[in-house]
């Protein structure tokens, strides 16, 4: 018998979701269909990839990379050099150094930081917190008021501190919401309802579902995405149909595949190639699983994935 | 004169107010002149708000008066008060707005803030929103004295509520030196009461940025405000009609007004107070605007903490025991009326800790009084469960028990530190009211240790424990409106969904439906949602259209039907933490069950870990099913099987633990007495079925006589 395909696509979507500004604005989201699966409807909007900066600059420790930002010593100049790399769609700038145990840069130094970036790069922007739910309940306040109009997404609102990031980002600069939760569809969903019941528009808000490296508890990141898109779309579960944003550098560059010397682990090869492997194949993983978007590091990393995007819709 | 009369007359007033200074400013500036309040994208954000009319010239502040003193209707309904009370506010602004149509700087030099930029809207309204401040208050007077003046600005501001004054007030604070502006939460607005008109516009521009309210949408603005902005006027005698027009707009924005005037002042439930005693009006002010303070620090000499849960006291480091099983303990929460109790009111009645030598025993009664307007009866108990963890978290304080079986014992490094009785009450009052915020508002702790009282205060409480007991067993699925889903443990079986009724609690054990009951209401968007039971499908099995579609919903499409009274048909699933573990004899036609702590084997010739593996993880195995302790004496209990009739073995311990209920339920179902004794155990047979069959035989074991399972 002949095989006769039958369209799998879906009455309910997933939430198109706007960042940035202009002709480099970007829209995550908006399919109907499961990832990748182009041949049962049109992906009019195809994952995206962000390269990732920090407050503090460039991730030096990674092999390469030192080569790739050559020549740019000031923040701007580095955040125009990550935004021109081949495949980029948006700038991830994680505000790391804000963190009080990690230099605690104070939140009127990191408001003029991030203007300063956002005065020199056209690509959308999205901000990552700096891992501290107070600082950065405090400093998302700010960061918001110095790109009001650029329409940044802002990836950190947990369950700690989401209605000071929801009023103020959301609310009062019109900015986007990122609700992040770890790896556990009920808190995601729960989150998403806390915020929209903030005044939020659903359609304002996107999911970090957390993330873990490949071969590190990946299944749970795996399932977790899987089930959150299957109930966004086969169940028309309104909570859940925000598109899902996945760092996935901040979890690839800290394992030992990644990090090693070649001269402890010879026969382990290049240790370049392998933090590249790593960040690709977890990318890949959480594509297929159904993140909208990814975060990356390294320009090679963001480069291959972009092409393998392009190759699968 | 009647209080209709005296809002028309001070709304009058205040137009003709605004149309003298708008006719000077327009004799002076020409009509054409431009109009703008400075750093706002909202223009005169009253008008603009509550008429949708964007003044951007003189002569179109002079349309906008004219319709303003539209909307001040003069019919003796409520609604004329409304309406007129708005328009005073609006006309407020008019006369402010003058002020700015000549210079964008008309208070500078002086202590007066005026008008507030879109910037500290947004300053203000984010921590407005996330209720980092709770609310804020507008003080319009001169107080009694000084004095109190700054009592009353101090104490709103340690409760973190946003101070906003107008008139005389201001030159007390003055007089007395205290610091004042927008960090410190403290703004001087102006000296006449139209300078109103600016806090009007900071809500009202709150309303459009944070609620995305469209100009011109009257209604909206207000229920916004009622909703969402937590305000409320404190006006000091003599009120005059002017102000008591404002608060007429004041009461329609859903912010209550109370005042110590009694002239021509008439008393409006929830909307305008009467509070003679000025001294009391932070109390009167919250209290009528529903303001809870949020606990933050809990005022201990010791350190507060989950890491100290776990923490033993051995006798060796114990300063004192206080034990229930030898003297009389208790623990009590009873719901009040609000004006019977005080709030943070610690009681200590009796000796402390200090009066007792080292390592000696004492009796304690704890009584926790909590009042609010959301509170029921049937939180007290999921309250008095929770003490066992709040005390647990004191360093150097170990707490077993509830009820009237509690025992507490404090350490000497905690004695030292400067531990008494009263902190156990800061503790419990701190987080009755910070983790029941939402039912709570006021709550008074009595700690009594004199051991003369303690008889006769047991045995009341004691009357409410078995009034709680009585209700409890009332309780049945048929006689209640809705059961619960409770998907508390779906971080570790993602597809697993308790449903909870009175007659079947959750498989942990920990949830029963008055818990479930309790959390949803605490937390309405939390892990207990409610599920309806109108569609029944089979009484029998307690199958239910709507139980379905929850189990559905909540398992993200798992799974898709459970019943609530059979092990045979779509019997409900588990996670992985049920107590206990039922599962089928075929050779009796009866069941087993098993609980946790027993490590033998079964007449099924599998121990419970080896039964846990077939059955948890969110799946339906037909003839296993996870349960809690207390469904066991439950009529509800295999119903669809027959009942409990079923049951054919059980380990002695758990045996022992549903004796009585279990006994009385055989007893009220077939007649049976001393049910349990025909029920084997470990002691008579581990895991011989034939033997189990022999001793069933025997013991004259209901089962025999009943239609086989399978």
């Amino acid at each position: 018998m002949a095989f006769k395909q039958v369209p799998q696509k879906f009455t309910a979507k997933i939430n198109p979701l706007t960042i940035g500004e202009g002709a480099d604005a970007i829209t995550l989201g908006g399919e109907n269909v499961l990832p990748f699966y182009s041949f049962d409807a049109a992906i009019d909007n195809a994952p995206k990839i962000g390269i990732e900066i920090s407050d503090n600059g460039y991730a030096a420790n990674i092999p390469g990379i030192a080569e790739f930002y050559a020549g740019a010593e000031t923040l701007p100049e580095i955040a125009k050099k990550a935004a021109a790399a081949p495949g980029v769609d948006f700038l991830a700038i994680s505000m790391e150094g804000a963190h009080p145990d990690n230099g605690d840069r104070p939140v009127d130094e990191c408001a003029k930081l991030v203007s300063d970036i956002a005065a020199v790069v056209n690509i959308p922007i999205v901000i990552e917190g700096s891992r501290n739910v107070e600082k950065d309940a405090k400093l998302f306040e700010k960061l918001a008021e110095a790109l009001q109009g650029k329409n940044v997404l802002f990836l950190s609102a947990r369950e700690e501190n989401y209605k000071s990031i929801a009023a103020a980002a959301g609310l009062a600069y019109s900015q986007k919401i990122g609700a992040e939760s770890a790896v556990d569809i009920n808190l995601a969903k729960q989150l998403n309802v806390l915020i929209s019941q903030m005044g939020v528009k659903t359609d304002s808000v996107a999911m970090n579902l957390g993330s873990a490296a490949a071969g590190y508890g990946f299944e749970y990141v795996a399932t977790t995405i899987d089930r959150v898109k299957s109930a966004a779309l086969a169940q028309n579960d309104n909570m859940l149909q925000m598109p899902i944003v996945t760092p996935v550098a901040s979890e690839t560059w800290t394992v030992k595949e990644s990090i090693v010397s070649e001269e402890d682990f010879p026969e382990w090869g290049s240790s370049e190639e392998r933090g590249i492997n790593m960040e690709i194949a977890t990318a890949a993983a959480c594509l297929a699983a159904g993140s909208n978007a990814v975060i990356l590091r390294h320009p090679e990393s963001v480069a291959t994935v972009s092409k393998l995007i392009a190759a699968l819709i | 004169m009647g209080l209709f009369d005296r809002v028309f007359r001070g709304s009058a007033e205040m137009y003709q107010k605004a149309e003298e200074e708008l006719a000077k400013v327009i004799a002076e500036l020409g009509e054409d002149a431009q109009m703008q309040m400075p750093d706002t994208a909202y223009f005169l954000s009253c008008i603009y708000a509550y008429l949708g009319k964007k003044v951007t010239k003189l002569s179109e502040l002079r349309d906008a008066l004219a319709e303003i003193k539209g909307k001040m209707t003069t019919n003796y309904r409520t609604t004329d008060v409304f309406s007129s009370g708005i328009g005073t506010a609006m006309a407020a602004e008019v006369i402010e707005a003058t002020k700015y149509a000549r210079t964008p700087t008309p208070y500078e030099g002086t202590v007066y803030h005026g008008h507030f930029s879109d910037a500290e809207v947004r300053e203000l309204g984010v921590p407005l929103v996330t209720q980092d401040i709770p609310g804020f208050v507008v003080v319009i007077g001169p107080a009694p004295s000084t004095e109190e003046a700054v009592n009353l600005i101090k104490g709103y501001q340690t409760r973190g509520i946003f101070v906003f004054l107008i008139g005389g007030v201001i030159d007390q604070a003055v007089e007395a030196g205290l610091s004042m502006g927008f960090p410190v939460r403290v703004v001087p607005v102006g000296q006449e009461i139209w300078s109103v008109g600016h806090i009007i516009s900071l809500v009202e521009r709150a309303a459009m940025i944070f609620g995305a309210v469209q100009p011109g949408d009257w209604e909206a603005f207000n229920e916004y405000s009622m909703a969402r902005i937590f305000a409320f006027v404190n006006a000091y005698k003599p009120v005059a009609d002017i102000v008591v027009a404002c608060g007429g707009g004041a009461i329609a924005m859903g912010f209550p007004v109370i005042t110590n005037d009694t002239d021509d002042m008439w008393r409006v439930p929830k909307s305008l107070i009467i509070q003679e005693d000025t001294e009391d009006f932070i109390e009167t002010s919250l209290e009528a605007r529903d303001i809870k303070i949020k606990i933050t620090n809990i005022d201990i000499p010791v350190a507060f903490s989950t890491a100290f849960e776990g923490e033993i006291i051995r006798k060796a480091d114990m300063r004192v025991d206080i034990n229930g099983a030898r003297f009389d303990c208790f623990e009590w929460v009873r719901s009040q009326e609000a004006k019977d109790i005080e709030d943070h009111q610690i009681i200590v009645d009796g000796p402390d800790i200090a009066d007792i030598e080292p390592g000696g025993s004492m009796s304690l009664g704890v009584i926790v009084d909590v009042a609010g307007k959301n509170m029921q009866p049937d939180f007290e108990p999921v309250f008095e469960r929770k003490f066992h963890n709040f005390l647990n978290c004191i360093e150097g304080v170990m707490h077993t028990g509830q009820r009237d079986m509690i025992r507490i014992r404090i350490s000497n490094t905690a004695f030292e530190a400067g531990f008494s009785i009263r902190h156990i009450g800061e503790v419990l009052y701190a987080k009755v009211k910070s983790e029941y915020d939402t039912v709570v508002d006021k709550c008074q702790v009595t700690l009594v240790t004199d051991k003369a009282k303690l008889k006769e205060l047991r045995a009341e409480a004691n009357k409410t424990y078995d009034k709680r007991d009585l209700r409890l067993r009332a309780m049945t699925d048929e006689n209640v409106e809705v059961f619960y889903n409770c998907i508390l443990c779906q971080s570790f079986s993602p597809a697993h969904v308790c449903i909870v009724t009175p007659e079947r609690l959750g498989l942990c054990g920990a949830v029963s439906w008055l818990d479930a009951k309790a959390t949803n209401e605490l937390d309405p968007n939390g892990p207990c949602q409610v599920v309806t039971k109108k569609r029944v499908i089979d009484e029998r099995v307690g199958a239910f259209e709507d139980v379905n579609e929850a189990v559905q919903k909540y398992s993200h499409g798992a799974l898709q039907q459970v019943t609530l009274y059979s092990i045979l048909e779509d019997p409900m699933t588990s996670c992985g933490c049920f107590e206990c573990i039922c599962g089928i004899e075929p050779i009796s036609n009866g069941v087993s069950i098993v609980n946790r702590e027993h490590t033998g084997v079964t007449p099924l010739g599998m121990t419970f870990s080896e039964m846990a593996s077939m059955t948890g993880g969110g799946v339906q195995t037909p003839g296993f099913m996870g349960h809690g302790k207390h469904f066991i004496a439950s009529k509800k209990f295999l119903k669809a099987e027959g009942g409990v009739a079923r049951i054919v073995w059980m380990p002695k311990a758990l045996k022992e633990t549903v004796r009585e209920r279990l006994n009385e339920s055989a007893k009220e179902l077939y007649g049976i007495d001393d049910f349990c004794d025909r029920i084997a155990d470990e002691d008579s047979v581990t895991d011989d079925p034939e033997a189990l069959l022999a001793f069933l035989t025997e013991k004259e074991h209901p089962v025999l006589a009943m239609e086989p399972l399978l």
